[in-house]
């Protein structure tokens, strides 16, 4: 059992520490195999394989289960060390002590959106990426991104979603218009609703964030880990509402084999949800 | 000019039965619900062939060949996909259904099941159409190239 921090209370040594086991990760290239298993369970709806992680119901266990493997990782380098969460509602501006110099760095520099200061920028040798999306090695952001300017989502924008009394509605993929999920994970509705919370984050940051390979980018995991934390604010919120579906769906219909109901095991870990919808036996958030 | 939808600004209309319907159908909504300002840019689009040497004939599927930003950006969609129905015959169209390139490098597209587009540049988001798609990832791209290698082979 371990705690789960904002990164806004992390000491200078909690921050050292956790950026040193990332870099060890790198170096071992265990922290590319995670990038590469992101990538591999990015299955969109507009395809008829099953999809465990992105555009389904099983957005928050799938995430929840490669966070803890993350973290597990991170503890074999370290064991006082979690994975912190980032409440982008609080910590929005280009400021915040999240991009310093000691813990994640900065935006990118114009032009190539390099990222030239912090641990994680390519000329201090400790972080390359793999050229998956561009043709270069080094990790890219691009805040806000001003040729179409957007911004960090507010409270508001996330208790819209936390009010949603019902976990997810189909047709259980990205255009599914109403329910929690897809209010945090944050498919634009045609006629209804822009990007939100969870895709405007990636968005915001831009980069690698952006793309593909968007674990490239270590804030990936303090921004799941507080889309993690809204799941569970959510579940506290509606003590009677349950993950859905709770079962297989009609065998007519076309959703049925792509997502996961509630016993359903999702790989590649063999994990249900229904195995993942209490983390408080694992780690707590403070 | 800024002709990228924004993030959220995916234009209004709903199930499209094709591409062309729905680009008509996008123009009505927004203009009654009044949605304005952030949308223009795609209505403008979504009218007729739009910016320079896109080519879109009433049946024809889209195809587009223009300077974006210094940027040299293609595309071609392979099919005419009437998403809705594929959707439910359960057919899949993550097969090649785009050709898309910056600077003759490829760009990776997938679509979402609304028939809207996304790239691995601009993954968190989608696009109307591949244009708008291939836009998009110019502005994220900035001044880098598009990988060399298959993400398919990674
Ligand atoms: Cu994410």
């Amino acid at each position: 059992m371990h705690s789960r921090k904002n990164q806004r209370d992390l000491t200078r040594t909690e921050k050292k520490r956790l950026v040193d086991a990332i870099l060890e990760l790198k170096r071992s290239g265990r922290y590319d195999d995670f990038v590469t298993l992101h990538r591999q369970y990015y299955v969109t709806d507009g395809e008829s394989r099953p999809r465990p992680a992105h555009m389904t119901p099983s957005f928050f266990p799938w995430h929840r289960q490669y966070l803890l493997e993350f973290e597990k990782a991170l503890q074999s380098v370290d064991p006082r060390v979690s994975v912190p969460y980032w409440d982008w509602t609080r910590d929005n501006t280009a400021k915040s002590s999240l991009w310093a110099e000691d813990f994640l760095g900065g935006n990118g520099r114009p032009g190539d959106r390099q990222v030239m200061t912090g641990p994680f920028a390519y000329r201090r040798g400790g972080w390359r990426i793999r050229a998956e999306v561009t043709d270069d090695h080094f990790l890219r952001r691009n805040f806000g991104r001003p040729s179409a300017p957007v911004t960090l989502p507010g409270a508001a924008e996330v208790d819209r979603a936390l009010g949603d009394p019902v976990y997810d509605t189909a047709p259980w993929n990205s255009v599914s218009a109403t329910g929690f999920r897809n209010r945090i994970e944050g498919w634009g509705i045609r006629g209804g609703r822009g990007i939100a919370n969870h895709n405007k984050v990636h968005r915001w940051i831009g980069g690698s964030m952006a793309g593909a390979a968007s674990p490239d980018d270590p804030v990936f995991w303090l921004h799941h880990a507080f889309i993690d934390l809204l799941w569970s604010r959510w579940q506290k919120t509606h003590p009677r509402a349950r993950y859905l579906p709770a079962r297989a769906l009609p065998a007519d219909d076309p959703q049925r084999d792509r997502i996961f109901p509630l016993d359903r095991p999702m790989p590649p870990w063999d994990v249900a949800p229904s195995q993942l919808m209490d983390h408080t036996r694992l780690y707590r958030y403070v | 000019m800024n002709p990228t939808s924004g993030p959220g600004e995916e234009p209004a209309g709903a199930p499209r039965p094709v591409r062309r319907a729905v680009l008509r159908a996008v123009f009505t909504a927004a203009v009654l619900a009044g949605t304005g300002g952030a949308l223009a840019p795609v209505l403008l689009q979504g009218q007729g062939p739009g910016g320079p040497g896109q080519e879109r004939d009433a049946v024809g599927p889209e195809r587009f060949s223009e300077l974006y930003k210094g940027r040299e950006i293609r595309g071609t969609a392979t099919t005419v996909v009437p998403a809705g129905a594929q959707a439910h015959a359960g057919t899949s169209f993550a097969a090649p259904a785009a050709d898309v390139s910056v600077d003759g490098r490829t760009l990776h597209v997938m679509r979402r099941a609304d028939g809207s587009y996304l790239s691995t540049v601009t993954h968190y988001e989608s696009f109307p159409t591949l244009l708008e798609t291939a836009r998009a990832a110019v502005d994220e791209l900035g001044t880098a190239q598009l990988s060399a290698v298959s993400p398919h082979t990674i």
